[in-house]
């Protein structure tokens, strides 16, 4: 029986995977993400992000500048990846990403200019997308005193979404956060969802959705559901404007956010979060004003569409038991991203989640709603394991590998003994108690696995046992060679003594997360070694801070590491060149491609 | 009791996925291979074409034909591939009254010269970029080249075809259609 089903499932797979190879084609402008910014006083930067699978024919670009006396020159197109193509012969294409620099005539400025992109390209599965025409509007008002400094550049013309958000170079951390914007948006989902299963929310829900329609009414289904919604989207965009202001005030402390003790401060709040969860103590508003809100709530009357919102809009404010260290969480892990539209589309998924059982109770009477009962107080444990995880990632930077490794183990060790992995299980277990214990023995062999690695000289987080392997643990971490320099002058003078070679700048300090992923994952790959040889390599190792330090990275209009400034033959910095933030060994390897082409 | 609870959860889960797989099959059919023939009938109604002559035809000219209708450029490599295979059936079908139509994202000297080149058996026409945007509708959702149309002769019933294309593909769909 459950063989003919699976049979069945299994076909019905097959015959939907045979229709998807044509039709998952992207639109071209998701295909070829294009923006455009001001690079330098002289120059504007036209970026192209292509999407796996597909690339740009390197003859087909043409660009048009509005006002046409701003144009200097030709468009500077790099080299190109050769294609032999049966009818067109070696054709240059760019796949990944493509940077142009298009002269300007920087006497001529005017306030804004619109810049008509027009480029084409083809996918791999063999078709090919007509001509594209995207519109960039360049403001360069403030671009003679700037310089290289990012401008915004917003669109105009009616292609939708002819660039996203250009923030320029320095963007690319915001850029990090846009790939995994969706992401986020449905894990701040799912988290509202698992706030609403905790013990002071679910078993009120009932009770709420009483309330909301308002006693002794007889009213649809319809309306039910519709005023639970009035609720739950005053509950959520109270979260939204939460995450707003959290998004922006992250934003003003970002440039301190690296500092150790910041991060150490952040991560002790983590811990005390944590520790509530776990039932030491109770974090709540304190219940003056928990009963003042609740006392104006009690005034409206449900029923009413406003009424209600409003209603919704309070029970944000009353912070329970179990929200407040989840909530004050999320806002924090919000705040480190420094964006406010990120902040309040994801504290307003969270709202959403949370205000979801309340719907399905309004929309099914009660019928699709979890049982209340002891395995609430697991959901709020999670919860105290997460924030815990988080504490530790926070402060992984500053702190030795070696007590990182010692901590995720306490975390994971003691994770496994509460999920009982040490005590039998009685015969007539149920299935949800085999599973935990299951995850709890997986916890625990990972666990011990960390220890046994920090003790036996293991100095990498992601393969904990490698110590145990001998040799490889005293080898340098990507067997580059830096020339150090620790101040302006000796940067001037190791580039005088490059003699006509490109020089490549890299900014480094101890607890710069991805300037280490840099030299693990991007330094250590043979295509980026062999472009590098070619390369004078300076590294200015900030970690200490100096005034002279300091002097060194203002230069550079820089707030820190991480950060790689290319310089030509000619000692000039590679405008629109810079490396911030990880980049993978395949994007650095055409980022360095650049440099060493640009002469 | 016990079994038949799981008997039941096990038929529930079965029939949720019947229904998503339909659903999914029917969503696919209805957007993919057979575009709707309201959208179709707009297409060959389509008034903005022009042959290399620059004089204004539209598909209505081929009523009543079994129509091929290849959106195409010289400008693009896959496209070209796969017209000495239309060449070959255009020969070949015109007997059961199938007729193959290109329609160019193009240049009229280029069109002009490629047609020379590959002894193109078969009306050209010219359309611009909205062409390409009439095409969305009838199922090249991205807007790519080359896309294929093969049109009934009821000029109602039609299969769409993205991207390039097997011969043993195209025959299969055209006797479909002529059936």
């Amino acid at each position: 029986m459950i063989l003919r089903w699976l049979a069945f499932l299994l076909l019905l797979c097959g015959g939907a995977l045979q229709h998807a190879a044509g039709q998952d084609l992207l639109e071209p402008e998701k295909a070829f993400v294009f923006s455009a910014r001001v690079a330098a006083p002289d120059a504007i930067e036209v970026n192209y992000r292509i999407a796996k699978g597909y690339y740009m024919y390197r003859d087909k670009f043409s660009f048009t500048l509005e006002p046409q006396a701003l144009a200097a020159g030709n468009a500077q197109l790099p080299p190109g990846k050769v294609k032999k193509d049966e009818f067109f012969g070696e054709t240059q294409v760019y796949r990944n990403e493509v940077r142009i620099i298009l002269p300007l005539r920087s006497t001529e400025w005017p306030e804004r200019a619109v810049l008509t992109a027009v480029s084409q390209g083809c996918a791999d599965v063999g078709v090919c997308y007509v001509p594209v025409e995207q519109k960039a509007e360049l403001r360069l008002a403030s671009a003679g005193s700037t310089g290289g400094m990012s401008l915004p550049s917003s669109l105009s013309g009616d292609l939708p979404r002819a660039g996203g958000a250009t923030k320029g170079e320095d963007g690319l951390i915001a850029e990090l956060f846009h790939g995994e914007f969706w992401l986020l948006i449905v894990s701040f989902f799912g988290f509202g969802l698992l706030l609403s299963f905790t013990p002071c929310v679910l078993p009120m829900v009932p009770i709420l959705s009483g309330i909301i329609v308002g006693h002794g009414q007889k009213m649809t289904r319809m309306h039910g559901t519709l005023l639970s919604l009035a609720y739950v989207l005053g509950m959520a965009i109270t979260y939204a404007l939460a995450g707003v202001a959290a998004g922006m005030s992250g934003a003003m402390l970002s440039a301190t956010l690296q500092n150790p003790w910041v991060l150490g401060a952040f991560a002790a709040v983590f811990v005390v979060l944590a520790l509530s969860m776990f039932g030491f103590y109770e974090l709540q508003l304190p219940a003056v004003l928990q009963s003042r809100l609740a006392g104006a709530s009690s005034r409206l009357h449900g029923g009413h569409f406003t009424g209600v919102f409003a209603m919704g809009v309070l029970s944000a404010l009353i912070v329970g038991p179990c929200v407040a260290a989840p909530l004050a969480g999320a806002l924090l892990y919000i705040s480190q991203s420094g964006d406010g539209t990120l902040g309040g589309a994801a504290l307003f998924a969270m709202g959403l989640g949370m205000g979801a059982p309340l719907l399905a109770v309004g929309a099914s009477a009660g019928a699709l709603l979890p049982k209340a009962g002891a395995w609430m107080e697991t959901v709020k444990r999670f919860f105290g394991v997460m924030l815990l995880a988080v504490a530790i990632y926070l402060v992984s930077p500053v702190i030795p590998v070696a007590a990182q490794m010692l901590a995720w183990a306490a975390l994971l060790i003691l994770t496994a003994i509460y999920l009982r992995v040490l005590d039998p299980l009685p015969h007539a277990a149920r299935g949800f108690e085999r599973l935990g214990k299951g995850i709890g023995v997986i916890a625990l062999i990972a666990g011990i696995a960390y220890v046994i690695g920090a003790l036996s000289g293991g100095r990498d987080v992601l393969q904990p046992l490698s110590g145990l392997r001998g040799t490889s643990a005293s080898q340098p971490e990507s067997g580059i060679v830096f020339q150090r320099v620790s101040s302006s002058a000796e940067l001037d003078s190791a580039i005088a003594a490059a003699k006509g070679k490109t020089v490549m700048l890299d900014f480094y300090a101890d607890w710069c997360v991805s300037c280490k992923e840099m030299e693990r994952y991007t330094f250590t790959d043979p295509g980026v070694q062999r472009r590098m040889t070619a390369m004078v390599k300076l590294q200015a190792d900030v970690t200490a801070n100096s005034a002279e330090h300091q002097a060194l990275l203002k230069r550079f209009r820089l707030f820190g590491p991480p950060g790689i400034v290319f310089f030509d033959s000619g000692g000039r910095e590679i405008q629109g060149l810079r490396v911030i933030g990880f980049q993978p060994a395949e994007k650095f390897s055409a980022v360095l491609d650049q440099a060493l082409s640009a002469r | 009791m016990k079994t038949s609870r799981r008997a039941l959860l096990y038929s529930g889960v079965g029939v949720m996925a019947l229904a998503a797989g339909g659903m999914l099959s029917w969503f696919r059919r209805n957007e993919e291979g057979v575009p709707s023939p309201t959208a179709v009938t707009a297409l060959v109604g389509n008034r903005n074409l022009t042959d290399l002559e620059g004089r204004p035809r539209a598909l209505t000219d081929f009523q009543g034909k079994t129509l091929v209708i290849n959106f195409w450029a010289t400008w693009c490599a896959p496209c070209r591939e796969e017209i000495p295979l239309f060449v070959r059936l255009q020969k070949e079908y015109a007997i059961k009254n199938v007729q193959f139509v290109g329609i160019s994202i193009d240049q009229v000297d280029k069109i002009r010269d490629f047609a020379k080149e590959f002894g193109i058996n078969y009306p050209l026409l010219i359309g611009g970029l909205d062409a390409v945007e009439m095409s969305r509708k009838v199922g090249n959702k991205a807007g790519v080249l080359p896309f294929t149309l093969l049109v009934g002769r009821d000029g109602r019933t039609a299969i769409s075809l993205v991207g390039s294309i097997t011969e043993q593909d195209m025959r299969r769909r055209l006797e479909l259609l002529l059936k």
